[in-house]
Parts: C-alpha cells; structure tokens; sequence
C-alpha cells in the first residue's frame, strides 16, 4: 500500500527536516515600511519573514492554536499568533504587520488558526512549514458542507506545499486520504492495550477505510471516529505514532491527568477532546525541540486560556455553560459530565439561529440517553427551540419534565434546581442569552459576553 | 418481553446517518411502547445481507454525497430482497438519499450520475447552484394530515405515475420545486426529504405509519382502537 510505505520514509524525515531546514535558517529583518497597504504581494513578502504553523481542522482549533504558541514560547522568542476571524488574510496581515520582533537570528514563527476553506488561499499566500490536523467531525450542514468535501479543502492547501510538515492526528482515519507527499509526525492515543475488535456507533461519520471504502473496525476508540483502527479487507491500519497519549491517570470536569509517551501531565480542562488538543500542542514542541519541563510549565501556567467552559454562582448553584452544536461535540460534553460524580441537574437550551446552525435535527444523533447514568436529580429544557429538545428527551426515556420558552424562566427555574451542581448545555444564541439575563440579575459581575 | 414486536432493519445506519434521521426510530419506539409492542433495530450495512422475511419496518436514511455513492455501489447485492420486501407491501421510510436510491438514478452536484435499484420509478436531478433549505409545511391528500420539517436538499425528484406525493406543499419547495408535492408513496414505502426528523415532528404520521406496520403483521388486532389514546408529539 502506498500510503503505508510513505509514513514510514517521511516520519525518518520529520523531525530532521523541521528542525534544521526550517527554524534556523537565520531570518531577515522585517522591512519596516509595510505598514500601510496590503496587498498580496505584500503579504507574500512578509510571509516569507515567517515560519508558519497552520492549524486546522473542525474542532479545536482555537485552543489547540493557543496551546501550541504557549509551548512553544517556553524555547523560542518570537511566536506570534492570530484569532481566527472571516477576514482572514487581511487579519493575518495586521498581526504580522503589528508583532515585534526581538530576536533578529531567527525567523518568527507564526502559529495560525484557519478556517478548512481557507487553507488553500492561506497556503498559497504563506506557504506554510507546517500544518497541524485536528480532526473533521461534521458540522451544521446547511452551512458547512460534507466531511470528505471539508478534507478535499484543506488538501487543496496542502498540496500547495508538498515539502511541508504535517503534524497529523493520526487516530482520524480521515487524513490518511489523499496520498500526500510531506513529512509527517503522527500523534494519538495508546492508552490502552490494542485488543479490542469493535465498530464505531452508528451515528459516526468518517469510517470508511481510504484505500477501499470498507467500514473500518477499531482496536479501541476514543471517541466519535478516533482511536486504533484497523481494515479487515486489506492491511490497511493506524500507523504507527510518534507521539502518544499513554494513559489516562484521571479525567474530571476541571482537569484532565495524563500520561504523554510515560510522563505524565495536567491540563486544567476537562474532555478527551481538549487532551487531542494537548497532545497535539506536545507533539509540535517535542518536535521542534521544546522540553518536557518546559512543557510542563506551558500547560500548568495558565487556567484562562481554557476558556469556554466557566462557572456562574447563581445563588447557592455553581453552574456550568456548556457549549453544543453538533452530535460529535454534544457528545463530549455528556462524557465530561460523567466523570463528575456528584449529583447535578441538566438544563438543555437549544436554538436555531444562524450561529447555532438552522437544522436542529443533528440533536437526535447526539447520545442524550446518557444522562440516565450521571446522578441527574433535575432535567429541563429551553430556549427558542424548546419544543425539540424537549421531545427529544421525552422520547429517550425522560419522560415528561419541566420545558421554559423564555430565558427569564430559564434563569428563574436555575436558582431553584435542587443541586447545587448545574449543568447548562446550550447551543451559542442560547448561550449568549442566557448569559445576559444573568447579567441583567447581577450574577455576572462585569457583563462579558462569550467568545 | 412484550406479546407483540417490530423487527426493523436499519439500512446503511452507519453510513447514511448525517441528519438525525435515527430520530425516526426512537419516535416508532417511543409510540409502540406506549401500546405494549417490542421495537427492535438492526443496522444491515455493506457487505450484510437484507432478509426481507425477517423485517416489518426499514428505514433507509440521507447520507453526505460520499457515503452514498459507496451505499450505491453496495446495494445490488440486496436489491433483490428490497424489491421482494416493498412489493409484499413492507412498511418502508426512505429519508432523502434513502428514497432517491430506490429509484432509477440520481445526479450528483457534479453531474456523476449515480444509479438506484430501481424498485420505483422516480428519478432525482440536480441543481447545481442551488439548494433547497428552509423549514417545510405539507398536506397529506388522503388524511389531511398536515406535516412540518426542515428540508435541506440540492437534489430535485420526480415521481412517476405509480407514485404519489406524501403531501401538497403548503410552505417550502418539496420535491422540486415545481409540481408541489413533497415526498412520495408507493404501496407502503414513504419517501420524504423532511429532516427533524419527520416522524419525532408529525406524531400524526408516526402513528400512521405504526398502524401501518402492525395491521400488516398481526391482522386480527384492531390496532386503530389501541392506538387511539396515544397522545402525538408534534412541533
Ligand atoms: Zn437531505
């Protein structure tokens, strides 16, 4: 299989290539006069002052962007970084044109967060040294298309720069289409012994094996389409990893402690979604040379650049806002919760806006039936779209419970729940409404808004 | 173990599963426990084989472009079978893709023509820079039920003189866009492009279809008497 022999040539390359051929090649300084117009040219100009680490994928991306500038800061000078916005190239411009550079000697390096439909455009303008793969689950599709359609942008991108390194996650069996050419690291999890001969769940997308299109079977999963898997129609399997997650010592709602490649390290996070995020930030400085101390000190330095997930004292109730927007992501969240086990009670919002994607029917291939096993004393249902989440869980066993089409009430049935242990899983709308009732109650203090 | 169960095979679930169209099971499942009735599911994928004896309910899902071409190549192998299960009269749901396969043909975005099995005749053709998206309402002609969803579809379906439309569109575009109907019937199989999924919105029609199942497989039951106290859930 070609696929299988390439891995094997470029990951003897990889680190090699990156290391000397790429971060010490002695930069240039930046030509103090690009400061006014941009334009292509331009910034193809001073893409060249900078090494560019491109981060993509569906999920992720954001704090895995974050965790790697942070790891790599612990060695190198100059790391810059970009927030992902829809005026991409004109933002990345701004960020390069407004970075100070310290260190002279060597190229900055640039850590960028892509959107799949600009790779392309970015690559071509930049032309990365890396790129770093997250995952592809699907998404709302009425905005943003297929699976294999999403992959085929990125290698559009890719393909631009065949001499670029891939940091791939290798547990998706997605990014082992295409046949690229570039070196490649490979990161994921062996976490447990690879015994096991199952099928992923029904309600997975992405499984079919590249090299025939047969439904793969998996050794272990970790979670959705990710783990050890294997074809039984031909030798097609996982290759083998560079970087690994080699247990997993304890997962909580607030940390998450594991062990990479025998050491172990904390994120003070929880999810297996957010230790492919680490792990991925880990292979990146490993391979450009960060040590495990320093590594260390990136992942425990801060709690804030987690995010996202914050607590609300309202009342005597800690309350938790989980995001959801898709079955993969929704399901994360319901094995986050598990791993806490106090009692708690469960306040699912959901929307349909624009930002929450208009098809709420992606909440029927989200696993809601696990709530049954997570000490839930008090369930509830809102939002604009109340009515759908609330059938939803009516007809998975729930029974009927208590629904609130306003988020007044929302907030009123909150301060009452009978744990003070809260759970909101809420779509964005839902999410951004809630948050300002809270605020309009005083329970957040300074009136930020979310991301 | 209840005295009476359905059997339903799950076509492809692993493969044409991107709208949530499963929903459908879980809701015949909600109603048929409700009237003391056993729903079992298997999923019969690529490279299983479809009994059609052994089913009295198929569902038949959407699937991404990708996935269905591979669940075309693969579906010979069990037309046969579905051919036998449809023309006795099995109770069938087919959700976008899933009815555009039992067809004769469908067009892709980018013109790959991708043959069905041809147990209907309707045929499905593409708009290339369109997409049809948005929330539906329809009217069934022999019930008057009426029908809501979410449609979200490029191809566009035409039905044969054999097959009649689920419903009149009264909001949305249905099929085409053109004839005003949306969806199809033929003998027991229901084609829709609803998602939401059609049967966890229109209680109405999942008991319809609950009917159908269970009058087909245990006639001496009058099965309208033990469905009627059972409350639909529609929104
Ligand atoms: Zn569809």
């Amino acid at each position: 299989m070609t696929i299988k022999s390439s891995f094997a040539k470029m990951v003897g390359k990889s680190t090699y290539f990156v290391l000397t051929k790429v971060f010490h090649r002695g930069g240039t300084s930046l030509p103090g006069t690009l400061a006014m117009k941009i334009d292509p040219n331009v910034l193809q100009t001073m893409a060249n002052q900078y090494n560019v680490i491109l981060v993509t994928g569906t999920n992720g991306k954001t704090l895995t962007t974050t965790l790697i500038t942070r790891v790599l800061r612990e060695k190198y000078t100059d790391v810059i970084t970009n927030h992902s916005g829809s005026n991409m190239l004109q933002g990345i411009t701004g960020t390069m044109l407004s970075a100070k550079v310290k260190d002279r000697t060597q190229k900055p390096l640039l850590v960028l967060e892509v959107d799949e439909a600009n790779v392309e455009e970015v690559s071509r303008q930049l032309k990365p040294k890396a790129f770093v793969l997250t995952n592809i689950f699907r998404d709302q599709l009425d905005r943003y298309g297929e699976i294999y359609t999403t992959y085929e942008k990125i290698l559009r991108g890719i393909r631009l720069v065949p001499e670029a390194t891939l940091f791939v996650n290798a547990d998706s069996p997605i990014f082992m289409r295409g046949d690229l050419p570039n070196p490649r690291v490979n990161f994921g999890f062996n976490h447990v012994p690879a015994k096991g001969d199952e099928r992923a769940p029904h309600n997975t997308d992405g499984i079919l094996s590249p090299t025939d299109n047969s439904i793969l079977s998996y050794h272990f999963r970790t979670f959705a389409n990710q783990g050890d898997y294997f074809s039984k129609t031909d030798d097609f399997k996982r290759p083998t990893l560079d970087y690994a997650v080699t247990k997993l010592n304890q997962l909580t709602p607030k940390f998450s402690n594991f062990d990479l490649d025998g050491e172990t390290y904390q994120i003070e996070i929880g999810g297996m979604y957010n230790i492919y995020n680490a792990l991925a930030a880990y292979t990146v400085g490993r391979t450009l040379g960060v040590s495990k101390t320093q590594i260390h000190h990136a992942f425990e330095s801060n709690e804030q650049i987690f995010g996202r997930q914050e607590q609300i004292q309202v009342k005597d109730k800690a309350v938790t806002i989980v995001l959801i927007k898709n079955p993969v992501g929704a399901n994360q969240v319901l094995e986050m919760m598990k791993t806490d086990p106090d009692p708690k009670s469960v306040m699912v919002l959901l929307n349909a806006n624009y930002a929450d994607g208009i098809d709420t029917s992606w909440i029927w291939d989200a696993e809601f039936e696990d709530l049954k096993d997570m000490n839930v004393q008090a369930l509830a249902t809102g939002g604009e779209r109340y009515k759908d989440v609330y059938v939803r869980l009516k007809m998975s066993g729930f029974g009927d419970h208590p629904f609130y089409p306003s988020m007044k009430q929302v907030v009123g049935a909150i301060e009452k729940m009978p744990t003070k242990n809260v759970y909101v899983m809420a779509t964005y709308t839902a999410m951004l409404q809630l948050r300002e009732q809270l605020a309009q109650r005083g329970y957040l203090k300074n009136h930020q808004m979310g991301e | 173990m209840a005295k009476y169960q359905i059997n339903a095979a799950h076509l492809y679930a692993d493969l044409m599963n991107t709208y949530g169209d499963y929903g459908n099971l879980v809701a015949l499942r909600y109603y048929a426990q409700q009237i003391g009735v056993d729903f079992n599911v298997d999923v019969v994928s690529i490279g299983d084989e479809f009994h059609d004896q052994k089913y009295d309910f198929v569902l038949f899902g959407g699937g991404q472009d990708y996935e269905e071409q591979v669940v075309a190549a693969d579906l010979p192998t069990k037309s046969a079978a579905i051919k036998r299960y449809i023309e006795a009269d099995g109770p069938f749901l087919g959700v976008c893709g899933g009815f555009q396969l039992l067809g004769e043909y469908f067009l892709l975005a980018d013109g790959t023509r991708v043959e069905g099995i041809s147990a209907m005749r309707h045929y499905t053709l593409n708009q290339p820079h369109n997409r049809f998206t948005g929330n539906i309402r329809i009217q069934s002609e022999e019930t008057g039920q009426i029908y809501v969803g979410f449609e979200n579809h490029q191809g566009r379906t035409f039905i044969a003189d054999n097959e009649r439309p689920l419903g009149n569109v009264l909001s949305g575009n249905g099929n085409n866009g053109e004839d005003h109907g949306e969806g199809l019937i033929y003998k027991n199989v229901f084609g829709t492009y609803f998602h939401g999924p059609i049967l966890t919105r229109n209680g109405n029609l999942a008991l319809r279809m609950l009917a159908i199942i269970l009058k087909r497989k245990y006639p001496e039951i009058d099965w309208k008497a033990k469905l009627a106290p059972v409350e639909p859930e529609s929104f």
